[in-house]
Formats: structure tokens, C-alpha cells, sequence
């Protein structure tokens, strides 16, 4: 009798699709995969039980290395989760220098995911027109902050440095170069057959799966939930720009996709609006006692990071060093649907599922 | 002159004569892999907005390829404690011979060809599939998963596409009443066949691609999903072997697509003529290889089942649709 | 198949524009100002607080001071300090509390070397490095 076997695929945790050190393990029958399995924690750090021993300073460089494609958001979530317990008021010179490094870092981060997402699919050339890109956002970063990745801008009560002279107006000139480039994007890949082909109903899951799973971010509006916390839930500024929430309704990786695209759109926007708002002068920090002590209690604060909701919970004991840090990363909760999702797909719906997820194992592992 | 040698008495001397000439042409192909890679690289970089190699041999990188091959043939020869030893070891060799195999074949201008078989189109598409048999080795005796996968991968893809591929030619076969590849350059004396059968280039030239295992149809190879495919677990000069066969396909497939569609060496008006044929050929496979290298700076892989479902359901029934169009058109045609 | 043909134009296009990349080791990379590269220190500054080995996230900052020479000035000044570039990130927080700017960032980052051991950098090494010294230390 014709029989096929059934056989266990390692995919992981050195493989070009995984992003990082990310294992799944796969039971296989042809291409076909009948079981996933992710195994995680290979980039594990233990950031949260370092940060028990760490003053609130210096805990800000750790949160750099948490999602290290968008540090700038986790930089903000500690430093808010901070302010929110000893009760500061930001400047709002340093709030518009937030929401500035904050939405470039929206930009880059999913830029990142645009280049690598299609280098899945077998295209170089995405990576590499995206790089371009984002390479110039990273400068711009680098001027204000002094690094390219790990930036440690953010500390409680402003920002560290001042936007440093004609700072704002490159960024200006920046904003729409990168909307011109944007269009190119969209004729060079969106609408290319063989792409979409690829996308279109692939991975799909519905409203009430993404809300029962936790998804939150571009993966939870493209299934039409109008669910964006700089909206709903408005931290630091984000109040006075005139932006769109992005949704689609399919739920699949196509949708995804064209959330994502449209999310760096109205990243520009606001990146636009803040330049224009921007206060010509202020103090950048607030004052802020030289050691930190948050009053004894607890906190938690969160905001939309470019993969989801990033969350922040202190519990304090009045002492410099926090008693109990967590912080809920996005990425982490975004990746658990993927053994439901993958369940019946070929190997290479996998890839397409598994990058448009957009996981950072630095973020995934903690 | 060929022709007369492979006609005459068997003997050390022609033997010796007609091996220096494989070896010559041999020559002649691996200084075109040498530098179709660095073309490729060069323009892939161009169009990535970079620069591609430009540290070895100059600002254009001239001698990277053949600082790579060094490097290549320096490298540990690695062979996994499980594979197959002896099918491990031969795969590379399979894969390769028939690349060269049916370069024998094809006439690069009217003097220029080492055999003129009467059936050269048939030789041609039925030595091409033994490649993939070197290939499967391959991916068998590695005795690992994703070579597996994507031997697998390999030999699906390739019985698919040789189908569409014979029958895209068919047309050709039909008007010119010939399937010596002489003769159907000849026949494109006033027209070429990339005018008058359309259709058949197209389905042709996707399925050639196909076979090439090129972007957008590298399936076998995909690094994203299977990291290398059939050759994941090759190192060193072995896995230049595939590498090699897969260029020499290229320079074969581009050489076929010239004589088959593009009217091999003859020129394009014909007040043109005093240019020698070999430099006609040599700009139309230079056009067809640079087209092949725009596909991969811009598509995306395909998937698999797409890939099948293409095949099956959209190109074979245009090309036998193309048959019955060029049959009767050519009836309607005898009839005058 | 338009979508297919509009990407074929979009990758001609980039053919011949200009290329943002460059030869980096023989072109250096222009850096900002505040860059933070390896470390600049400056002995006769260092008054030994060591808030700077405090405040490090990573503990990679050890120093040790030693009584003044001069019997007549109170305080101490440095004898040995220490960096150990296997673990050092870079934050800038040594340099953000140091009250007397002794140890400042340069813009220089290649740290790249044959062995472990090279990476711990003394208080000569550290004090030699003086080379695209950041300007502006303080916001």
C-alpha cells in the first residue's frame, strides 16, 4: 500500500527565515506541515531580573536591547512608566523630540520588516532599497542620539540631548523623500503579481482570534479592529496630530502587509506635523531628583510600539531600585496564534507566515 | 570541418584532435561563467543601488570570480557522516556533464559547431533532464531534510517544465520542417521566429527559466525556505560543480533561445551582414542572459504550487493551443 | 502582468542613479558629534568618585584611586582604571555623571581584535585614545 512517512523538521534556530534564533519544530508530510512547535529562549537575557538590581537609569539601556529595531519606544515605556509614579510633567520640548525619535523608529523598524519580509520571498532588491532608506533615518537618529541602534535617548523626565542645530529641518526634507520613495516601493512590489499572489490569503485569522490570542499592533488591525493606543488611549502627545488609524479587514498576510505600508505613511505624517508644531525653544528635562525613588506602589503604562502593545509594570518599594519589573512584549504575544496558523500550510506559506508576524526574538525571549 | 572529423576513421589522431576541441570550448565556457557571475553581480549590484564587487582586480572586480574559484578549491571537502558516500560524490558530476553535454550541439555561428545532429532540438531538451537526476542524488545521499525537500522540489519542477518547454518548440519544429537547429536558424533568414510564433517564446521562455532554477523559480534552491536546497550540505568544488552546471545552463539555454527565437548568428537587417555571425550571436545571448538577470533583481520566488499549477493549467495548454494555431495557419498558408 | 512589468521599470530606473554606498575602511564614516565610540580618559581630571563605575549598567568600569602625592592637597587622584570592552555597551552614563567630564566618548568604534584580553582597556590605552574627541559633553 502507498504510505508516506511523516518526518520532524528542525526550522531553527540558525535559519535565514526565522529573524533571530527562533526554532520551530516542524512534523512534516511532504511540504505539508501537520504540527508546529516554536521553541523560544535562545536570546533570553533575564532583562527583567537584571533590572531588579539596577537603578531606573540604568535600566533605560537594557530596554535598547529588548527590541533592538525599535529602541526608541522602549525607551519611552520605562521612562513613562516612571513618570507616571512620581507624577512628572514632561517638558513638551522633549515630548515633541519623543514623538520625533519615536515615529523616525516606527519608520525604520518597519522598514526593516518591509526589506526583510520580501528578502523571504527570494527578492534581494526590497532589502536593499529599504536599507537605503532607512540607513537615512538612522542618521538622523544618531545626530540627535549618538547611536545607530541602541540609542538610550530617553531618560525620566525629557530626553538627554537637545535636537542638536538644523536637526528639524533635515528631518523636514527627510519626510518627503522618504513619501517619494514610498510610492516607488508600492510600484515596485505591492503591485506585483507574483508578490500578491504569495500574500493573498495566506495565514489568515479572524477578529475574535486575533482579540482571543492578545495580538494587538499591525497584526490586530488587519483584522479590522481600530485599535491603536496613540489614538484610543493618547500618551505623551499624540493627542495633537491629525493621523489615520491603518485597517484592513481580510486578516491575512496581504493585509498585513498593507497595514504596515500604511502605518510608515502616517508615520510620516506625524513626524511631518511634529516639525511643524515643534516649540522653538524649552527645557528638554523636567526636574528630576538625582536619584530616582518612585514613591511605593505600583504602575503600569503601555503604548503602541511598531509591533504592538509594549507594556511596562513597576512595582516599587520606594528604593532606587525597582522591586518587580515586567514588561509585555508585543512580539512575545503576537507570535502565539503561529502553531494555529501554520497547522495545513506548505513550508513556504511558513515563511511568508511566520515574517509577517514581525517577531524581534530580543523581544520574543526578553 | 567538424563534421568531416566525426566522420572519419577512428584514430588517436582525431580523437586527440576532437578532445583538444571539447577542451577548447570547455575553455571558452568557464571564462564565460568567470565572468557572466561577475556580470551578474556587477548588475544585480547596479540595481540595487550599490556597487557590486569592485576590491579584486580592479574597480570592476575582474578577477573576483576567479578569486572566489580559488577559494572554492581551497575550501574543506566536507561529506556528512551519513550521506551516501559513493552517490554523494558522483551527484556533482551528473549535474554537471549533460550542461556540457549539449553544448556539442548548438551552433554558435554557421562554422562554429561541433556536431550538426539531425535532431539536435531533441538531444538538447533530452539531455538537460539528466540533470536533475544528479540533483536528486544530491539531495538524497546528503542525508539531510531540506536537501530532501528540495531534490524533491528539483525533480517536480523539472518534469513539469519540460513539457511545456518541447511543446513551445513544436510550433518551431512545424515551420521549419526540421529539427536540426542549422536548419532552423537558416529558416529565420527573413523573419525570426520571435515575430511569428509569440506565444511559443513566451511559454519557452518561462519554462527555460524554469529549468535554469532561476529567480523566479529557484525553488530547489531556495535559501528563505530551505536554506540551499539539494546542495545544503556540499562544500568546496563540489558544490562549484552545481554551481557550474547551473551557469553553463544558462549559457546554453541563452545560446538555444538565440537559435531557436532570435535567429542565432544571422544579423538583423540584412545590410548588416558585414558584421560577423559571432558577433551577432554573441549580442543576442548577451541580451538574453541580461534579461534573465533583470528577472532576479526584481521577482520574488514563487511557490511551489503556483509553480505546478502554472505549469499544468496555463502554459501547456497555450503551447499545444500554439501547435494547433501554427498547424493551421500553416495548412491555410499551402493552400496558396 | 502590469504589476510585473511596473517593477521591471522601477529596477531599470535605479540602474543608473547614484549609489549611496562607498568604500568604507578607505572613506571613514562620517560620524556626528555625539557619537558615542570608545571612551577618552583624562587622569589628571579624575578626582576618584566613582560614580561612574556606579552608575555603569554593565560593571565594567574598575578603578582604583591613591592618596595625593602633594601632602598639602586633600583628596586622591586615579592610580588604575580599567575598561572592559567585552562587556561595555556604550550607553554614554559614565560620561553623563562624571562631574569632572574625565571620561568623555570619542567618535572612534572599531574595536575589532585578535584576542579577548586586547578588549581590556587600561587607564595608558584609554588615556591615548585621543583621537575625534567629542566636542559637546553635556546637554
Amino acid at each position: 500500500m502507498l504510505r508516506t512517512e511523516e518526518m520532524l523538521l528542525n526550522v531553527g534556530p540558525q535559519h535565514p527565515s526565522t529573524h533571530g534564533v527562533f526554532r520551530l519544530v516542524l512534523k512534516i508530510d511532504g511540504e505539508i506541515i501537520k504540527e508546529a512547535k516554536p521553541v523560544i529562549g535562545y536570546l533570553h537575557r533575564g532583562t527583567e531580573k537584571l533590572a531588579e538590581d539596577l537603578q531606573y537609569t540604568q535600566i533605560i539601556p537594557y530596554t535598547d536591547r529588548m527590541d533592538y529595531v525599535s529602541a526608541m519606544t522602549n525607551n519611552y515605556v520605562i521612562c513613562h512608566a516612571v513618570e507616571t509614579m512620581m507624577d512628572i510633567k514632561v517638558p513638551e520640548r522633549a515630548e515633541y523630540l519623543r514623538v520625533l525619535a519615536m515615529e523616525l523608529g516606527r519608520y525604520c523598524s518597519h522598514m526593516l520588516w518591509w526589506g526583510t519580509f520580501l528578502l523571504d520571498f527570494g527578492a534581494t532588491t526590497p532589502l536593499l532599497y529599504a536599507f537605503r532608506e532607512r540607513e537615512m533615518a538612522l542618521n538622523l537618529l544618531n545626530e540627535l542620539s549618538g547611536a545607530r541602534i541602541t540609542f538610550n535617548y530617553m531618560r525620566v523626565g525629557g530626553v538627554k540631548w537637545d535636537a542638536p542645530e538644523g536637526w528639524i529641518e533635515k528631518v523636514k526634507e527627510f519626510v518627503p523623500y522618504a513619501r517619494e520613495q514610498l510610492k516607488g516601493y508600492s510600484e515596485f512590489a505591492s503591485g506585483n503579481e507574483i508578490f500578491q499572489s504569495r500574500m493573498k490569503g495566506i495565514g489568515k485569522f479572524s477578529k475574535e482570534d486575533a482579540l482571543n490570542y492578545s495580538i494587538s499592533g499591525p497584526s490586530l488591525r488587519s483584522t479590522g479592529v481600530k485599535w491603536d493606543l496613540r489614538k484610543n488611549e493618547p500618551y505623551s502627545i499624540y493627542d495633537r496630530f491629525d493621523f489615520d488609524i491603518v485597517t484592513q479587514e481580510a486578516g491575512d498576510v496581504w493585509s498585513r502587509y498593507l497595514v504596515r505600508l500604511g502605518e510608515v505613511e502616517q508615520s510620516l505624517r506625524i513626524i511631518e506635523q511634529a516639525c511643524e508644531q515643534f516649540p522653538s525653544e524649552g527645557d528638554i528635562m523636567a526636574k528630576v531628583p538625582k536619584i530616582i525613588k518612585p514613591p511605593k506602589g505600583e504602575a503600569f503604562v503601555r503604548i503602541e510600539s511598531p509591533r504592538g502593545e509594549i507594556g511596562c509594570y513597576i512595582a516599587s518599594e520606594g528604593k532606587k531600585e525597582p522591586y518587580r519589573l515586567k514588561f509585555r512584549r508585543p512580539s512575545f504575544y503576537n507570535l502565539q496564534i503561529l502553531p494555529k496558523l501554520l497547522e495545513g500550510e506548505s513550508i513556504s506559506n511558513l515563511i511568508a507566515i511566520l515574517g509577517a508576524v514581525d517577531i524581534i526574538l530580543g523581544e520574543v525571549d526578553g | 570541418m567538424m563534421q568531416d572529423l566525426l566522420h572519419s576513421e577512428p584514430g588517436l589522431l582525431n580523437f586527440g584532435i576532437v578532445f583538444a576541441g571539447a577542451v577548447l570550448l570547455l575553455f571558452v565556457i568557464l571564462g564565460f561563467v568567470t565572468y557572466g557571475i561577475l556580470a551578474e553581480r556587477k548588475v544585480l549590484g547596479f540595481m540595487q543601488s550599490r556597487h557590486g564587487p569592485n576590491q579584486v582586480g580592479g574597480p570592476w572586480g575582474l578577477l573576483q570570480t576567479v578569486a572566489d574559484v580559488l577559494k572554492l578549491l581551497l575550501k574543506e571537502d566536507t561529506i556528512p557522516k551519513l550521506a551516501d558516500r559513493p552517490i554523494y560524490i558522483i551527484a556533482p558530476v551528473i549535474a554537471f556533464a549533460p550542461s556540457f553535454m549539449v553544448m556539442a550541439v548548438v551552433p554558435l555561428t554557421d562554422k562554429l559547431q561541433f556536431a550538426d545532429v539531425g535532431v539536435g532540438l531533441l538531444y538538447y531538451i533530452a539531455v538537460t533532464g539528466l540533470t536533475t537526476i544528479g540533483m536528486l542524488m544530491g539531495g538524497w545521499a546528503s542525508n539531510n531534510k531540506f536537501a530532501l525537500l528540495g531534490g524533491m522540489r528539483a525533480a517536480a519542477q523539472m518534469i513539469s517544465y519540460e513539457i511545456p518547454l518541447v511543446m513551445s518548440v513544436v510550433g518551431i519544429v512545424l515551420l521549419t520542417g526540421s529539427m536540426n537547429l542549422n536548419d532552423i536558424v537558416a529558416a529565420q533568414e527573413n523573419l525570426w521566429y520571435i515575430i511569428m510564433q509569440p506565444i511559443a517564446f513566451i511559454v519557452f521562455f518561462i519554462a527555460a527559466t524554469a529549468e535554469l532554477n532561476r529567480v523566479p523559480f529557484d525553488l530547489a534552491e531556495a535559501e528563505n525556505e530551505l536554506i540551499a536546497g539539494f546542495h545544503v550540505e556540499y562544500s568546496g568544488f563540489r558544490w562549484a560543480m552545481f554551481m557550474l552546471a547551473e551557469y553553463v545552463y544558462m549559457f546554453a539555454m541563452a545560446s538555444l533561445i538565440t537559435v531557436l527565437f532570435l535567429g542565432g548568428w544571422l544579423p538583423l537587417f540584412s545590410f548588416l551582414d558585414f558584421i560577423p555571425g559571432a558577433v551577432w550571436f554573441a549580442l543576442k545571448f548577451s541580451a538574453v542572459i541580461w534579461v534573465l538577470i533583470w528577472f532576479r533583481a526584481t521577482f520574488p520566488r514563487m511557490r511551489p504550487d503556483q509553480l505546478m499549477e502554472m505549469c499544468w493549467k496555463v502554459l501547456l495548454p497555450i503551447a499545444i493551443a500554439n501547435i494547433f494555431l501554427t498547424a493551421i495557419v500553416k495548412e491555410i498558408l499551402n493552400l496558396f | 502582468m502590469l504589476g510585473l512589468a511596473k517593477g521591471l521599470k522601477y529596477t531599470l530606473k535605479q540602474l543608473t542613479k547614484e549609489k549611496p554606498t562607498y568604500e568604507y575602511p578607505k572613506e571613514p564614516l562620517p560620524l556626528p558629534d555625539r557619537f558615542r565610540g570608545i571612551q577618552k580618559f583624562y587622569p589628571e581630571k579624575c578626582i576618584v568618585c566613582n560614580q561612574c563605575a556606579n552608575i555603569c549598567p554593565t560593571d565594567c568600569i574598575q578603578l582604583t584611586g591613591k592618596k595625593h602625592p602633594d601632602p598639602t592637597k586633600k583628596g586622591k587622584i586615579i592610580d588604575t582604571y580599567d575598561i572592559n570592552f567585552e562587556i561595555c555597551i556604550l550607553c554614554d552614563l559614565c560620561t553623563e555623571v562624571c562631574p569632572t567630564e574625565a571620561i568623555i566618548m570619542t567618535n572612534n568604534f572599531e574595536l575589532a581584535d585578535y584576542s579577548r584580553d586586547m578588549l581590556f582597556k587600561n587607564l595608558e590605552w584609554l588615556d591615548e585614545n585621543d583621537e575625534n574627541v567629542r566636542k559637546v559633553n553635556k546637554p
